[in-house]
């Protein structure tokens, strides 16, 4: 397996309080990866460990053979709070250049690169918008659009939908699905969505809390690609509903 | 709408000046205290066609205006270094603790001491007022950067130098505005202590020289004009505000 993505042992304390507990997760190229699990299980704090926001206080993470230890330009982080992760002084187009200035893009490219991001997302006749301009999910598409502007090979998801409404939501599933389809990213989901872990992901992973381990790996069987009425409908999908469900209420499994 | 508005204030400011008129013309308040808006006005007239309150004007608005720039420019510096480093807060920050609750009135026998009764000491005591508020809120400013932002730059892989000035300045900005109008509100304050105090030729002084010979509207007028600074130096910001903080 070409493995992009692994955790070994890793271990996160804070005041001799314990966050995560010998955690190995191994993830391949191009897996759809979602991690679950009850709030305070470290789940997000998993992801912020992969993005380098913070280090592990044993064991390692490594990224294509090497060990995290800052951000990497090749990994995106897509938050939950959109509101707080863009400028709201730049418009929307602004708020791509900036990760092409980070990525020191030629300026003469930018009007192309910004324009064909937009379009990707949907979002072709609002560039000119500030972010206090568009609804929700047009800023979490934006800055979804600031994370491809980076061309990532691994794109880390942070309950990114967890704020909007379901038909918004179910729409922006579909698209991540497809870009990461036609892109080949691999991506990391951190969701408290059971129903939409399953739904997106190529395995899903449930932690436990205090400390968050890994309690059980579900691989998802799923035919792609995923149909919002016929995969949710799908006997497997139902099946694994109950599994993930009943897992969770139960704790420990069946 | 905005032309109903704007004449309803006309309407006010004209109600105000005809209680005054009403009060020195039927003898309410001594002459000699309060006179008439249109010995005012007169004096006015008589110093703009003479050509001394031109000169004085532009006098007292040109230490306004240089004493507050150079606040201003020191206050951001000086308040970006302190919200952007650690070590900067540490070393600094009690030093500027025991400066800032010193009322400057205080220091200014120092500045004349060290200036003497110059223009320099005029600037030195206006620039030193004004300092504080535009300081203080750069560094609120700065410090209220949202934290998220802080991580889509690290994340993005911005340098340090890119983050302080594509997302930390930005962020700060309404912030240090809002502290350059307090500034600005102080410096015209001290620009008058400060031209009483130094005997500077200028609109300050003049206020004080008509007080001692009595000459109330010259006094009046004198008060009239700084007013007027005020309010010019009000637009001014807020025409500056909504250039550069558009967004909000």
């Amino acid at each position: 397996m070409d493995r992009v993505i692994q955790f070994s042992n890793v271990s996160l304390a804070i005041g001799g309080r314990h966050i995560l507990d010998d955690i190995n997760i191994d993830i391949a190229r191009g897996e759809f990866v979602a991690i679950v699990g009850p709030s305070g299980c470290g789940k997000t704090t998993l992801l912020r460990l992969l993005a380098g926001l913070a280090a592990p206080s044993s064991g390692e993470i490594l990224l294509d053979g090497t060990p995290v230890r800052a951000p990497r330009q090749d990994v995106a982080v897509v938050f939950q709070d959109y509101g707080k992760a863009l400028l709201p002084w730049r418009t929307a187009s602004g708020n791509i250049a900036l990760a092409l200035e980070a990525m020191n893009v030629p300026r003469d490219q930018w009007p192309a690169r910004i324009a064909e991001l937009l379009a990707t997302m949907g979002l072709e006749r609002d560039g000119d918008k500030r972010p206090g301009e568009m609804s929700g999910g047009m800023q979490q598409r934006l800055q979804i659009a600031r994370c491809l502007a980076q061309q990532p090979g691994v794109l880390l998801m942070d309950e990114p939908f967890g704020a909007l409404d379901a038909i918004t939501r179910q729409l922006l599933q579909d698209e991540v699905l497809a870009l990461a389809e036609r892109t080949g990213m691999t991506v990391f989901f951190v969701t408290h969505d059971l129903e939409e872990a399953i739904y997106l992901g190529n395995r899903v992973v449930a932690l436990n809390a205090s400390p968050g381990r890994v309690a059980r790996t579900f691989p998802i069987d799923l035919p792609h690609p995923r149909d919002q009425l016929s995969t949710r409908e799908h006997p497997t999908f139902l099946e694994l509903r109950h599994d993930l469900f009943s897992f969770i209420k139960g704790g420990t499994g069946k | 709408m905005r032309a109903i508005w704007f004449f309803a204030s006309l309407a006010f400011t004209a109600c105000l000046i005809g209680l005054w008129q009403l009060a020195s013309a039927t003898g309410l308040a001594s002459p000699i205290f309060l006179p008439a808006p249109t010995r005012v006005l007169d004096a006015l007239v008589a110093g703009f066609s003479s050509g001394a309150m031109p000169a004085k004007l532009g006098a007292t608005t040109a230490r306004v205006f240089v004493g507050w720039a150079l606040a201003s420019l020191l206050g951001v510096a000086l308040g970006a270094l302190i919200g952007v480093s650690q070590r900067a807060r540490i070393y600094i920050a009690p030093s500027l603790e025991f400066l800032r609750p010193l009322p400057v009135s205080a220091l200014v026998p120092i500045f004349i001491g060290l200036l003497g009764y110059s223009e320099q000491m005029v600037l030195a005591v206006i620039a030193f007022g004004a300092f504080w508020p535009c300081l203080l809120s750069t560094i609120h400013g700065f410090s209220a950067v949202e934290p998220r932002l802080y991580e889509v730059s690290k994340v993005l892989g911005l340098s340090r130098w890119s983050m302080i000035r594509k997302i930390a300045l930005p962020s700060a900005l309404p912030d240090i505005i809002a502290g350059m109008r307090v500034g600005l509100t102080v410096s015209l304050i001290l620009v008058v202590v400060g031209e009483i105090l130094g005997s500077r030729e200028g609109i300050g002084y003049d206020i004080l020289l008509a007080q001692r010979a009595f000459k109330s509207p010259d006094l009046f007028a004198g008060i009239i004009l700084l007013g007027l600074v005020g309010y010019a130096s009000a637009i001014a910001i807020d025409w500056l505000e909504s250039r550069l903080v558009r967004w909000r």
